[in-house]
């Protein structure tokens, strides 16, 4: 037995250059003979689903797979290419070897399981229901074959099969990486996960997932999000704008932190929630959350732009932007949700965390980087103004061309029924608790940053802090109120 | 400090009235939801993607949903315009536009994936193509009602419409089988050999199909020419019964226009249009001119009507059923190309609840809603015939209290 941590590695090399190689040949057979594949020859869409059920000292892998995904396999015809069923079943066993068996790693507690034995190959209708369940789909694959004179086309086949790999125990954590890209252009798979205790844990993804740890520790769940956190912020363009537009006026770590903090909580509110399945499930939602954003970018780059920015007034301003980027992390979150397996909270936190490590890692870059530019390239303000403005060209753009498919949408106003108004209530009173905690918050530890400190030494800024020195030096002057 | 008091007994005050205000209408929510329910669409105006190659649509005249949820429609090529069709002259007369083949594949995302269809070796192509079905072995089966020689489109567009008045003898007096690549399998009747509707070896103008997993029977809406259901083996092709309304003797004989004020028709008339059979074994058939459903056996016992729309005249009201997908099949959605809507009807008393959609050419609106089909999920997709000529999809998002009998169209608003 090897470790997927070795195994991985190595395996992972290969993977990749196979990958490629199949990659690369796909991209040819679509260049050079279009009209082939819209024949099938390599299926566009595949859906496989699979059952992976640990039992006793076995693990039963259950999968159905469309007949057309098996390529070079020779099924035995009759007549006008319908499949012989009497003798069909060493071609299946065999497609189910080459296609299936040796494209899947499974791993008990780390260590990959043997190759498995076949128990059952059938073949069935397209139509077929019985993988509904694991036990309907368990009962079929064992149960009577299709009889020998149906009629039915070779390439519209589902072949059924049901694999057992030998384990130590069913109590084990078990792994496994579905390497079934191959079968199609685009495949789906719909794995549905059954441990001991009853449960049903069922996960969907296209492609290659790589390793999904099926019933992973809190750690392997965490460590795994804080991944896709901190490389979703770093891939994510709009998301980086937005926070180039902080930086700029405000180029300490000391004087961000109030603001980043503000972003995070705000947008770990709305993740969270959407996660929960509270955020509005509007057809139009996604497209005016992606506007939005843009939207933020360039009030933000106007915002430096025009000058005047305090620390006080930009950390308000970030978190109402903030519940709006969570929106759009929960949107790049939703397919991959399913990984947590029973540590949801876990995972969003530690997501967050990953986003958290990515701003900060931005932000190490940006400041220094921003700081020699304003020191030796142009003047403070006239870069902040540069800098802001080509921001803002980008982020104008960005809204117009996601407002205009925001616009395809015709808004109208739902019905009110009482279980919408309810669930208003619900996020009315979540939106009062995170009022009560802001206003507290600010009670109890006042913001110590001066107001306007950023733009202070800026001649062309008039801040607040300085409106507020300027008031209270005429008072002085005045020697009394003014 | 009483400053602070006051604020948090302000806040706590309002959190309390918020949580009595919810828990109120989460008791009137559940009051709602014992009374009258039926599932809520939402139009998806993104669906599907623009087809490649400067492809159109023409009359949309069948859709159906495979096991793999891809969406199958059949269109008529040969129904669009001159000017419709100027990439296809001799030379190209500009850049846009040329016919689509016939039949299209498209997936759950609204990705063209497949295309076939036409004439070929071996089998006679539809002059008017109508309605398109995949069975439960994944094979494609195709009707027709043209009249008149089939022709490669998109040479000829005047003698396509959907009801063709005035034309000649039926040409289309079969049905066709094919793979879902396109490979022909087997074929049921010849063309203009119709000998009416008690002639076993050919159809009339077939219009819908369907397959009986339970008996591997073919039954056949028959359709624009004759007055009948058909069962064959769907193998071998060989007819084994067939039958006209309340289960009598089908008869040509005509019955002159429709007349709403008049008892029921003893039989059907052109075109009996859907034959569709539930999970409880029922075949659902539509009648179109008729304004009604009948419900039979599998044996062609009648077992109930229901007249939908009465006062429709002309093209009539009942032009394509669909169930909906759970098991039950509680509810049965009915497009209506008349009236340009879809109803939603409950399969058990065949009663109207509630109905959505409206005439127009914008996403949700309809001109000549002609077919229908359900997916595994529950989402609905039409398609239009004359010049509505295009696939639509409607978003299930769940079953809701009903507020309106007539909801319009069903814009994208509400969150489920």
């Amino acid at each position: 037995m090897k470790s997927p941590a070795s195994d991985s590695s190595s395996a992972a090399c290969n993977k990749n250059a196979r990958h490629l190689w199949i990659s690369l040949f796909i991209a040819a057979l679509v260049f050079l003979f279009p009209h082939a594949l819209m024949a099938h020859d390599i299926p566009n869409d595949v859906t496989v689903q699979v059952f992976v059920k640990p039992e006793g000292q076995k693990l039963h892998l259950l999968l159905r797979v469309p007949l057309n995904a098996m390529r070079d396999t020779e099924f035995p015809e009759r007549g006008a290419g319908y499949l012989d069923l009497a003798r069909v079943d060493a071609s299946l066993r065999e497609a189910a070897m080459v296609w299936i068996a040796d494209a899947i790693s499974v791993y008990e507690d780390d260590s990959r399981l043997p190759n498995p034995q076949i128990h059952e190959v059938r073949a069935s209708f397209p139509s077929d229901k019985s993988f509904a369940s694991y036990d309907e789909a368990n009962a079929h694959v064992t149960g009577p074959r299709l009889s020998n004179d149906v009629q039915v086309y070779w390439n519209q086949v589902m072949l059924d099969v049901l694999f057992e790999y030998p384990i130590h125990s069913d109590r084990s954590r078990f792994s496994i990486h579905p390497g079934l890209a191959r079968l199609g252009l685009r495949v789906v798979t719909a794995l549905r996960f059954l441990p001991p205790d009853g449960a049903v844990r069922a996960l969907e993804f296209v492609g290659d997932p790589g390793l999904v740890r099926l019933d992973p520790h809190w750690y392997q769940a965490a460590l795994n999000f804080v991944k896709l956190g901190f490389f979703h912020i770093l891939e994510g363009t709009d998301h980086l704008l937005f926070l180039f537009c902080l930086v700029i006026p405000f180029r300490s770590l000391r004087k961000l932190i109030p603001v980043v903090t503000s972003f995070t909580v705000a947008h770990s509110i709305t993740l969270i929630a959407s996660a929960y399945n509270l955020a509005p499930d509007f057809l139009w939602f996604p497209p005016l959350i992606e506007t939005l954003i843009a939207m933020s970018i360039v009030y933000m780059a106007l915002e430096n732009i025009v000058g005047g920015v305090g620390v006080q007034r930009r950390w308000m301003i970030t978190f109402g932007f903030g519940l709006v980027h969570g929106f759009g992390f929960s949107f790049a979150l939703r397919q991959t949700l399913q990984f947590a397996g029973s540590h949801l909270l876990t995972s969003l936190l530690s997501f967050n965390i990953g986003v958290e490590l990515g701003q900060l890692l931005v932000l190490v870059v940006l400041i220094p980087v921003l700081h020699a530019f304003f020191r030796f390239a142009v003047a403070e303000r006239m870069g902040t103004i540069i800098l802001s403005a080509l921001v803002a060209h980008t982020g104008w753009h960005w809204m117009l061309d996601r407002g205009e498919r925001l616009a395809q949408f015709r808004f109208a106003w739902p019905v009110l029924t009482a279980a919408m108004l309810a669930a208003a209530m619900h996020w009315l009173m979540a939106m009062l608790i995170v009022a009560a905690l802001m206003w507290y918050v600010v009670k109890r530890w006042p913001l110590r940053f001066p107001l306007g400190e950023a733009s202070s030494r800026d001649p062309l800024t008039i801040g607040t802090a300085q409106i507020h020195s300027a008031r209270q030096s005429l008072k002085t002057e005045m020697g009394g109120e003014i | 400090m009483k400053r602070n008091v006051y604020i948090g007994v302000a806040f706590s005050t309002l959190l309390i009235a918020l949580a009595v205000a919810s828990t109120v209408l989460e008791k009137r929510a559940a009051v709602e939801a014992a009374g009258v329910q039926a599932p809520r669409f939402e139009v998806d105006p993104m669906w599907p993607k623009p087809l490649p190659n400067h492809w159109i649509l023409g009359m949309t005249i069948g859709v159906s949903v495979d096991a793999q949820d891809h969406i199958w429609i059949i269109h008529r090529g040969g129904s669009l315009e001159r000017m419709e069709n100027y990439l296809a002259a001799n030379p190209p007369a500009s850049e846009c536009c040329m016919a689509a083949p016939p039949v299209l594949e498209f997936d759950e995302e609204g990705n063209l994936i497949g295309h076939w269809g036409g004439p070929g070796q071996g089998y006679d192509w539809p002059a008017s193509n109508h309605g398109i079905t995949v069975d439960y072995k994944g094979n494609v089966w195709i009707g027709g009602n043209g009249r008149g020689a089939a022709v490669a489109p998109p040479t000829q567009a005047a003698a396509l419409n959907e009801s063709q008045p005035g034309g000649g003898p039926f040409n289309d007096n079969m049905v066709l089988k094919f793979t879902q690549d396109g490979k022909f399998l087997m074929q049921i009747g010849h063309p203009g050999q119709s000998k009416g509707s008690n002639d076993l070896e050919n159809l009339k103008g077939p219009a819908k199909m369907f397959v009986d997993k339970d008996a591997n029977e073919l039954y056949v809406a028959d359709g624009y020419g004759n007055h009948r259901v058909i069962v064959f083996d769907a193998d071998t092709g060989k007819a084994k019964r067939y039958w006209g309304a309340y289960g009598h003797k089908p008869d040509d004989t005509s019955l002159g226009p429709y007349n709403p004020d008049a008892p029921p028709a003893p039989q059907f008339r052109n075109p009996v249009h859907c034959a569709e059979i539930a999970n409880d074994g029922l075949l659902y058939v539509c009648d179109r001119v008729n304004d009604r459903i009948q419900v039979f056996k599998k044996d062609g016992t009648f077992v109930k009507e229901t007249i939908i729309a009465k006062r429709t005249l002309g093209d009539g009201s009942v032009w394509d059923i669909a169930f909906s997908k759970d098991p039950q099949q509680k509810y049965i959605f009915l497009a209506d190309g008349s009236n340009e809507k879809v109803y939603i009807i409950l399969r058990d008393t065949l009663e109207i609840l509630t109905s959505f959609g409206d005439g127009g050419r914008q996403p949700g609106e309809f001109y000549a809603v002609h077919s229908i089909a359900t997916d595994s999920k529950g989402n609905i997709f039409t398609t239009e015939t004359y010049r509505g000529q295009r696939v639509q999809k409607f978003v299930y998002k769940g079953v809701a209290p009903v507020t309106k009998k007539d909801q319009g169209v069903v814009w994208p608003k509400k969150a489920s």
